[in-house]
């Protein structure tokens, strides 16, 4: 088996006396589809937070393709590959759609001064390609007809599209998607979840997700890793997790339905 | 001919008012476009104007040359100031900005070696001797009068117009370029710029330095015009001047700074026509600050009925 992509080791981060993510390890597998779940406060999104950089973990390591990320900054993180969604949609909203995708497109030479100043032919070159992808990944979320609003006018669930597609833009290897079908409609929804799929077998792309559709979960993932209290109480794959005692001791009593 | 049809007071306000579109576009690069709230934008000035005089007097430069050093330090003074401070919450960087431009007006003040102290200039070369570091300029001036055949107002008038327009050109054209996209989304924000893969802080650093060149111009400009200023020129009331024309004009838009400086200009050099009653009542000093409460009516005005400024985009306003 091949190192996994991101290695989570006895991460502990407190929110002065509570202790949201306490003692949290889990291993994401290159190229899986695995879904992060547990019930509210068990320290998913803090987990997120700490992974991407946006916290400091107080104690434990985060490996990415085995390197160490933990005290990184957010934006390297980004950088070298983990792109990360937010639960509320974070829209540029007096920006353009269109531009909200163009943002994310990664080593563009005209975000440099020195780029737009000294080689001004090949910003252009990139500018185009990076529209070309941006338009493409509008249509993709079906915010094509959007593309020259404001960001500002979209629905929360368009923007939870919108989030989406410039995730894509910066051309991940590992996507943290936090809650991406909440507030969408359930056929995009599904629509999503083929293009996920596709990616991951064109481009290899690994997604890690917290999402609260256990429907969704059931169908879309390939593993499972359940949170409750701070730390990981099981792994596996979906149908293994179902029938875990301890997985339905954390939901008490949550149904799951098939 | 009475003061309001003559050509030589218009063209004052006129180049007072370009001086201001130069110190103002910098407060739109670092406010409206970074969404950087920096409330020390006149330090800067007082850097360009103060260290071009010194090395004119003092070291005997190249007026040119002195002038392009006191663009570099404001430059530098930029990123000195940026770095221990743009990581601060908007509200502590602003606090933090204002401070650093009283502090150096203190400076100036006091260190009357360096800078002639708070008599200003003309003690450059030490109290008792008449300094002087404007002949330079005036014989450039002097051969644009010749050149074009018009008058040393209306020169000194194309001049700064010049500059001013060149440099909101190349802030306009800046905008459009995908490093003025990431400007742009800084201010909306920082967090989301961040998570996919931009250095905000860098961002933020430039943002500043590029309007701490703009404001150091106008201080070149503001001391050429002047032939002489002191550290009390460099109050912050003229900091928020630069954001009046910025409100006026509209935020986050090149073109609406020089609109903003001409209108701030008119309105500021147009109360002291208010000689009827019951301003007449009034003696000229406190006339004065009529201007004042003028221009704070307009702005709470504008807030009111056209928040975005005369020119700014009114959609862009209502967005959340």
């Amino acid at each position: 088996m091949t190192a996994p992509i991101l290695a989570v080791r006895d991460v502990v981060r407190r929110f002065g006396g509570l202790r949201a993510v306490d003692g949290a390890s889990l291993d994401v597998e290159r190229g899986s589809i695995t879904a992060l779940i547990g019930p509210n406060g068990a320290g998913k999104s803090t987990l997120f937070n700490v992974v991407s950089g946006f916290l400091p973990a107080e104690k434990g390591s985060v490996q990415f393709e085995e390197r160490r990320i933990d005290g990184t900054a957010a934006y390297r993180i980004a950088q070298r590959g983990l792109v990360r969604t937010f639960q509320v949609p974070r829209a540029l909203t007096r920006l353009s759609v269109l531009d909200n995708v163009l943002l994310a497109a990664p080593n563009h030479s005209g975000e440099r001064l020195s780029g737009v100043l000294l080689r001004p032919a090949r910003t252009r070159a990139h500018e185009r390609n990076a529209r070309r992808r941006a338009q493409e990944l509008l249509a993709l979320v079906r915010l094509e007809e959007h593309t020259h609003d404001y960001a500002g006018v979209l629905s929360g669930g368009q923007r939870k599209l919108l989030d989406l597609a410039r995730v894509l833009m910066a051309e991940p290897r590992l996507v943290l998607l936090d809650e991406p079908m909440a507030g969408v409609n359930p056929t995009l929804g599904r629509q999503l979840l083929e293009h996920v799929l596709q990616l991951r077998a064109d481009e290899g792309m690994t997604f890690l997700f917290v999402e609260h559709d256990l429907d969704v979960v059931m169908e879309a993932s390939d593993r499972v890793i359940v949170m409750n209290e701070g730390r990981v109480i099981a792994t596996g794959t979906p149908a293994e997790v179902r029938t875990d005692s301890r997985v339905i001791d954390a939901y008490l009593g949550a149904t799951w339905s098939t | 001919m009475s003061t309001i049809a003559s050509f030589g007071f218009w063209s004052f306000v006129g180049i007072v008012a370009g001086i201001y579109t130069l110190f103002a576009l910098g407060v739109q690069v670092q406010f409206g476009f970074a969404g950087l709230l920096n409330f020390g934008q006149v330090a800067f000035m007082g850097i360009g104007a103060y260290t071009m005089a010194i090395l004119v007097v003092k070291e005997d430069l190249n007026m040119w040359i002195a002038a392009c050093c006191g663009v570099a330090l404001a430059m530098l003074a930029g990123v000195l100031l940026g770095l221990p401070t743009l990581r601060l919450r908007a509200d502590y960087f602003a606090i933090t900005t204002i401070a650093f431009s009283e502090i150096l007006r203190y400076v100036a003040t006091n260190e009357d070696r360096l800078t002639g102290g708070s008599q200003g200039t003309i003690n450059l070369a030490g109290i008792g001797r008449t300094s002087q570091y404007n002949s330079e300029w005036q014989s450039f001036l002097g051969k644009v009068e010749r050149g074009l055949h018009i008058g040393g107002d209306a020169a000194m008038l194309i001049l700064v117009w010049t500059v001013a327009l060149l440099a909101v050109t190349a802030i306009w054209l800046m905008m459009k370029t995908p490093w003025g996209r990431v400007l742009k989304s800084i201010r909306e924000d920082e967090e989301a710029v961040a998570s996919l893969g931009k250095n905000v802080f860098s961002y933020k650093l430039q943002a500043l330095v590029v309007g701490a060149a703009l404001g150091a111009i106008a201080g070149l400009f503001y001391a050429w015009q002047f032939s002489f200023f002191s550290p009390d020129d460099f109050a912050p009331l003229l900091t928020f001047f630069a954001w009046m024309i910025v409100i006026l004009g509209g935020l986050g838009r090149a073109w609406t700074v020089p609109v903003g400086a001409i209108v701030f200009g008119v309105i500021f050099a147009g109360t002291r026509f208010f000689d009827f009653a019951p301003f007449s009542l009034l003696d000229s000093t406190e006339r004065a600050y009529v201007r004042l409460i003028v221009i704070g009516v307009v702005i709470i005005g504008l807030m009111l009925f056209r928040p975005q400024g005369i020119f700014g985009n009114r959609k862009e306003m209502v967005l959340e």
